[in-house]
């Protein structure tokens, strides 16, 4: 038998974000009720947020896992780190391409400079891809080390984008764009919240997926090394 | 004076008497500063009749892209004639070494915005009062401030990288981005017709807040850019 343990613990997170997700879309374009400004389109709010929000958490993640991993240099967080950074970065261009989607549908244009969440969080995908040309580019201990710094810097410059862009906005655009947020009705808020809890679990099952693949290919790699050095020659 | 604030001194006048020697640094980045306005007056400037509104954002997204190449250039000494492996070995803390590493950015800043922000009010903007002046020169020391330290972590990464010229800009630029729209912001909000304080203010508010939180991050995690 292979992993039963960590396997075991895939299957049911898969199986839990399977069901939610399931019952997000269901939720989402059957059940909840139609928006009476925008319509239909307005039901990409469900995931578009979901979607936005997992990723701050994502990335939120990789802060923490870079501050564990510089305090212990315990190699494991900074697999967390890289995972979740990639996984941040999978929901940010998610989020942007969500958003620009909305964008046209409710404003009629793909991109709108003066909606602050959309440009800050096309910094973010710009900030985070950095991360992975750094990452590429130092080899051993190092490079853990840098990439869990630079995980710090970019999640500090998170909120700093975010404020600016949307001071900027306010200077020039009295009214932002804003979003029913907390103002909806419960039958739509059950819905948001069953479909922002389907994303966390879609990000927690593909986290530990990854870090398996990670682990199990590193436990594989120190096989192999052993084999060949008990090989007679 | 304290051991600490001689050490700074020390650290800080090796770079700027290496600088007055060589004068490499600064003219470059100088030279580059002017052609880049240039290159945005070509790209937009003759579409518009009045480039006034346009100044504040050319002369901050010029000095942001030499910023980069500042920051990038002012470890070339350390790396080439194994400056760093001195410094390191001396009995200076890391923060000290940050700090005047980010203080000769600050100066080389300085000089550069010297001659950039006359250049830029002479050629993009129409009849500029002089208290302007004294209003952007406050601008240019804020944002001088966030963009020296945060320079100066980001370039102690990138010097041990590969790709160390073409990683700088990738990591800094993005995260220099709520730089540039605040001080462009402050900056348009005093050349125009009628100063706009409180939307000047506000900036100069957030560019300190920028400038201490990314004081904060270095000093929290320089000591591990040099953990070897």
């Amino acid at each position: 038998m292979i992993e039963t343990g960590p396997g075991r613990s895939i299957a049911i997170w898969g199986t839990l974000t399977a069901v939610l997700s399931a019952a997000a879309i269901l939720g989402a374009f059957l059940v909840a009720p139609e928006d009476a400004d925008q319509g239909v389109i307005q039901r990409i709010f469900y995931f578009h947020v979901a979607i936005a929000l997992t990723s701050m958490v994502a990335f939120a993640v990789a802060f923490v896992a870079g501050v564990l991993y510089l305090r212990n240099r315990d190699r494991r967080f900074d697999e967390v780190g890289v995972v979740s950074v990639g996984l941040g970065l999978l929901f940010s261009a998610l989020t942007v391409l969500t958003g620009s989607i909305w964008a046209k549908a409710s404003w009629g244009i793909w991109w709108q400079w003066s909606d602050p969440r959309l440009v800050t969080y096309a910094i973010v995908v710009l900030l985070y891809m950095a991360y992975f040309m750094l990452r590429s580019s130092v080899d051993g201990e190092r490079q853990g080390r840098y990439s869990a710094i630079f995980a710090v810097v970019a999640f500090a410059s998170v909120p700093l984008s975010f404020y600016a862009v949307r001071v900027a906005q306010s200077f020039i655009h009295p009214v932002v764009f804003t979003q029913s947020g907390a103002n909806m009705p419960n039958t739509m808020l059950i819905w948001f919240v069953v479909s922002q809890v389907a994303m966390l679990s879609l990000f927690v099952t593909l986290l530990k997926l990854e870090l398996l693949q990670r682990r199990t290919d590193r436990a594989l790699n120190e096989l192999k090394l052993r084999l060949e050095s008990v090989r007679p020659l | 004076m304290t051991l600490g604030a001689r050490q700074f001194r020390a650290l800080l006048l090796k770079d700027l008497r290496l600088e007055l020697r060589t004068r490499q640094t600064a003219i470059a980045m100088i030279l580059f500063a002017v052609v880049a306005m240039m290159a945005f007056q070509f790209g937009f400037g003759f579409r518009v009749d009045d480039t006034t509104p346009l100044a504040g954002g050319i002369l901050w997204a010029t000095l942001a892209l030499t910023a980069v190449l500042g920051v990038g250039r002012s470890f070339v000494p350390e790396r080439e004639q194994r400056v760093l492996d001195g410094l390191l070995l001396a009995p200076v803390s890391r923060s000290l070494l940050l700090a005047a590493r980010a203080a000769s950015v600050f100066a080389y800043m300085l000089v550069v915005e010297v001659i950039t922000v006359p250049l830029v009010t002479v050629f993009f903007v129409q009849d500029p009062a002089a208290t302007d002046f004294a209003l952007i020169a406050l601008v240019c020391v804020t944002a001088n401030l966030g963009i020296a330290i945060l320079g100066s972590l980001l370039a102690a990464m990138a010097v041990f990288t590969r790709a160390r010229e073409l990683l700088l800009p990738v990591l800094f630029l993005p995260a220099l981005l709520p730089v540039i729209i605040a001080s462009a912001g402050a900056t348009h909000a005093v050349l125009g017709v009628s100063d706009d304080m409180p939307e000047y203010n506000g900036y100069i508010l957030f560019l300190l807040v920028y400038a201490v939180i990314f004081a904060l991050v270095a000093y929290a995690t320089y000591d591990y850019v040099f953990d070897d």
